[in-house]
């Protein structure tokens, strides 16, 4: 029996989040009793957890003293596998290196299990610290108690509960038993943020062992006993349908053992699915499909016409008219669609058997991926097991989750089967849920002193999806009677969420546009922005925060050495961005060449992110943003071709390589005892606009349509 | 379907299957060597980078019917313990982050070690550009690379493997 207990994740108190219960052989578990699937292609479980219907919780405790602690998020790289089962040990005392560290699998024990908008740790921290300090507490009262001492008598470190006085000491193992059998107490001490020894230090990420040694971890790497091998082919054009198709020759290739097409499923996409005994044989034999498709609607769209159809709703309806006097300044931005593109290409393994669908899943959202299954094949959710493998990648791809219904579909045919799902890498950049295009039509006013006086954005995106602007953040915010105009291009091309929505291409176009503002009222950009800040009214509906925000500029530009003449063709830019909650200030140093090559030298990023939780981890998320921001600026487009995506691979979509890459790359955090912020995305914003800044600052070159390496920056 | 012997990781594999599966899928599908990792399928972001007798080699665009005699080294041939000195700097320096390209990025600078063992920036980003890194982990990558050379001259690691 694999199943989950049924139970709602919507009604989840947090209080009940911390129970306790023995572990067989008279261990500790603090965290919630399950049952749980256990059969897994690379199980991790917890000790005490191999029967069927043992018990699973957040934090284990054997008589031998090994604590295992449950990871509950999708690790994709953003370190969170590492991070949250730090903030236990820091409350619960434990050397972290003494940990096991348990992948969990979806459960509605574990709460909010979504990797998305940077938002796993700052929704974890306070749960997860009270996981450990209520253990914590238990342990020392089963001590006291065992003792016969007072409780506040008692310390903690590294593992055990001390008594100075009668110098005795006893290791948690000792305790766990007389532990499990006490009452938690509701409400356990925390640690004083200025006591943690394990927060803040550099703590490398758990599974890197078994990355560099190749050991399986990833959903691509899952393999069942008689496992076969899927491929799903859909109509290249977004919201087509299969009309024929030569299944029965495809049925006659090496190694296929069926072929079928799949249509009238809620939530699935209708294709092709070729079953074989091999990745490469149905790949091989995907090639050889020959499909009639009806196209639909959507095949009459195209990006030029897309160019178009925003310019017209753009200039629509005039902009109010600006104070009388004023210079204006105009200047139209524009950044295309994106892909993912995560590594690791889409899959998810799944087997149906007696009425439960199992799967192993790379997803950021598990619990989506159950949803999706559960409503198109009519199944509960406690006859759908997900668990979560490690990702190769996510930047918001994985939030969606086409691929387990697919899985899901294939599997259910095939009961009894374990089918894997490949999604080649064509199929991937064909079916994305890509960042949606984006133009801006600024106008802005200039007074005789330079100041800016009015501010309008027209602004044009898809239908659907993230990313729309509001004149809520900044600098808008700060302009009285600035105006955003947001109107919204047919629907029909899939869009999604990637990495930092909304902010990924619309900081870049107003941290631009303020920089041409800077120049266009002949002042430094850095003074210019800091006026601007200075102006702002502290407190909003964003909870922007000027004071933080100056700070984190003031210190990068200072990094950076802002404001030394340069020759020309070497320049410096700044861009700033508040982006979940968290404020950066990235200063970046460009070299171009006369012939218009650019070379980034030197980016200089300040971030007041809260408390850091893993300071290596940290640094990182903030170093690969930065970079994946760029990296998208430059080199990258999906163009839409007759309702279809027209780059297939990386050879026509190009990526940021290591020749591309800075050789230096700065990164300093504000030391706080705030929450923590999310981190995963707010590194990514302020990236391109600080380089594409540097770059006019190098040549005089304004950069207005995305990406860069579509346009040309050769000065004289 | 045909029958073939890898080399694969100091061992002789027998195989039967078509002539143009690539290698990156013999490793991973029929010996359940799955540290070598699909990206592109093209021979464009290097995931799939091994070994052919020493020279980093795209798995996926290798047919299994021209691999012959090589010997042919995985991730998971490059030290199992994991002691390779470019293995230790990169759990030292915390490289990963989603971890999926580290594999390819590891033979690669593997080879580029033992022909060049204190490489230069414009050495590594020469060598390391056909490897495509998603999170962009490039900086410490780099970093990791130059930490190895070190390691490895210091001696304090297994440097002599391939």
């Amino acid at each position: 029996m694999k199943r989950l207990l049924e139970s709602s994740s919507a009604g989840l108190d947090r209080r009940a989040f911390i129970k306790v219960g023995a572990l067989a052989g008279g261990g500790l578990l603090v965290g919630t009793y399950l049952r749980f699937g256990a059969a897994s292609a690379f199980a991790e479980s917890l000790p005490g957890a191999a029967d069927n219907f043992a018990p699973n919780a957040f934090i284990s405790i054997s008589p031998s003293g090994a604590v295992s602690i449950i990871a509950p998020n999708s690790e994709m790289g953003q370190g969170i596998k590492t991070s949250l089962p730090m903030i236990v040990a820091e409350e619960l005392d434990v050397p972290f290196e003494q940990v096991t560290i348990v992948q969990g699998d979806l459960n509605p024990a574990y709460g909010r299990q979504m990797s998305v908008g940077s938002q796993s740790t700052p929704t974890n921290y306070a749960p997860m610290r009270r996981a450990g300090a209520t253990a914590r507490a238990m342990l020392v009262a089963a001590a006291a108690q065992t003792w016969g001492v007072p409780e506040p008598e008692c310390t903690t470190e590294k593992g055990a509960v001390l008594h100075l006085k009668s110098k005795r000491r006893a290791t948690y193992g000792e305790l766990a038993a007389k532990a499990s059998t006490l009452a938690p107490p509701a409400d356990a001490p925390l640690k004083d943020p200025k006591d943690f020894k394990l927060i803040g230090t550099r703590v490398p990420g758990v599974d890197n062992k078994k990355i560099v040694t190749g050991v399986p971890l990833f959903g691509i790497d899952v393999k069942l006993p008689g496992m076969l091998y899927a491929t799903y082919t859909k109509c290249p054009t977004f919201g087509g349908k299969v009309v024929s198709a030569n299944i029965d020759e495809v049925k006659k290739r090496p190694g296929v053992r069926d072929a079928f097409v799949l249509d009238g499923i809620e939530g699935l996409t209708p294709g092709i699915a070729i079953v074989a005994d091999s990745t490469w044989n149905a790949f091989s034999a995907a090639e050889a499909l020959k499909v009639q498709w009806d196209a639909g609607p959507v095949a009459s769209q195209n990006s030029a016409e897309m160019a178009r159809q925003a310019e017209q709703l753009a200039k629509s309806t005039p902009p109010a008219p600006l104070p009388g006097g004023a210079k204006v300044v105009e200047a139209t931005y524009h950044y295309p669609f994106l892909a993912h593109a995560t590594l690791e290409p889409q899959n998810c393994t799944a087997l149906f058997k007696n009425g439960v669908m199992e799967m192993w899943t790379p997803t950021q959202i598990p619990a989506s991926g159950q949803g999706l299954v559960t409503r198109g094949l009519g199944l509960q959710p406690k006859d759908v097991v997900v668990h979560i493998t490690r990702l190769g990648g996510g930047f918001g791809r994985r939030g969606s989750n086409e691929f387990s219904i697919e899985a899901a579909a294939i599997a259910k045919k095939l009961e009894g089967t374990p089918v894997k799902l490949m999604w080649r890498r064509e199929d991937d950049f064909g079916h994305d849920n890509y960042r949606s295009n984006g133009w801006h039509y600024f106008t802005a006013g200039l007074d005789n002193a330079g100041k800016v006086v009015a501010l309008h954005d027209a602004f044009v995106k898809m239908q659907g999806g993230p990313g729309d602007m509001s004149a809520g953040g900044f600098p808008f915010i700060v302009i009285p009677g600035s105006q955003v105009k947001s109107s919204k291009l047919p629907a029909g091309i899939p869009t999604g969420y990637w990495r930092a929505p909304g902010d990924n291409g619309n900081v870049w176009a107003t941290q631009c546009f303020v920089d041409e503002l800077a120049h266009a009222a002949g002042r430094d950009p850095l003074a210019f922005t800091l006026d601007l800040l200075a102006a702002a009214p502290p407190g909003n509906g964003r909870g922007f925060d000027p004071a933080k925000m100056t700070t984190v500029l003031e210190l990068a530009t200072e990094k950076a050495g802002w404001g030394k003449t340069r020759q020309r063709g070497e320049g410096q830019g700044l861009a700033i961005t508040h982006t979940n909650n968290a404020y950066v200030a990235i200063v970046a140093d460009v070299g171009v060449s006369r012939e218009g090559v650019l070379a980034i030298k030197k980016l200089t990023a300040v971030v007041d992110a809260g408390t850091i939780i893993n300071l290596s981890a940290a640094e990182s998320q903030v170093q690969g943003a930065m970079l994946d921001g760029i990296s998208a600026a430059w080199f990258q487009k999906i163009t839409i071709e007759h309702g279809a995506a027209a780059q297939t691979n990386f050879h026509d979509y190009r990526m940021l390589r290591m020749n591309h890459a800075p050789p230096v790359v700065d990164v300093q955090f504000v030391k706080s005892s705030a929450p923590p912020t999310g981190l995963g995305e707010p590194g990514l914003p302020a990236a391109a606009p600080a380089v594409c800044n540097a770059i006019f600052a190098a040549t005089g070159v304004r950069v207005r349509t995305l990406p860069i390496i579509d346009g040309s920056l050769k000065w004289t | 379907m045909s029958k073939y012997t890898v080399n694969v990781n100091g061992q002789a594999h027998s195989v039967d299957v078509t002539p143009d599966t690539p290698l990156l899928w013999v490793l991973r599908d029929s010996l359940g060597l799955v540290g070598t990792k699909y990206g592109c399928g093209i021979g464009e972001c290097g995931a799939c980078t091994v070994h052919l007798d020493g020279k980093p080699t795209r798995a996926c665009q290798t047919p299994v019917s021209e691999v012959g005699r090589a010997q042919v080294t995985t991730i998971e041939g490059l030290d199992p313990a994991g002691k390779h000195p470019l293995q230790q700097a990169w759990i030292e320096l915390d490289v990963p982050q989603c971890g999926y390209c580290q594999a390819g990025q590891l033979m690669t600078a593997s080879a580029l070690l033992k022909s060049n063992p204190r490489p230069s920036d414009a050495d590594i980003d020469k060598m390391m550009a056909g490897n495509l890194c998603r999170c962009a982990s490039y900086v410490r990558i780099r970093a990791g690379i130059k930490r190895a050379a070190e390691l490895a001259s210091a001696g304090t690691a297994n440097g002599g493997r391939s």
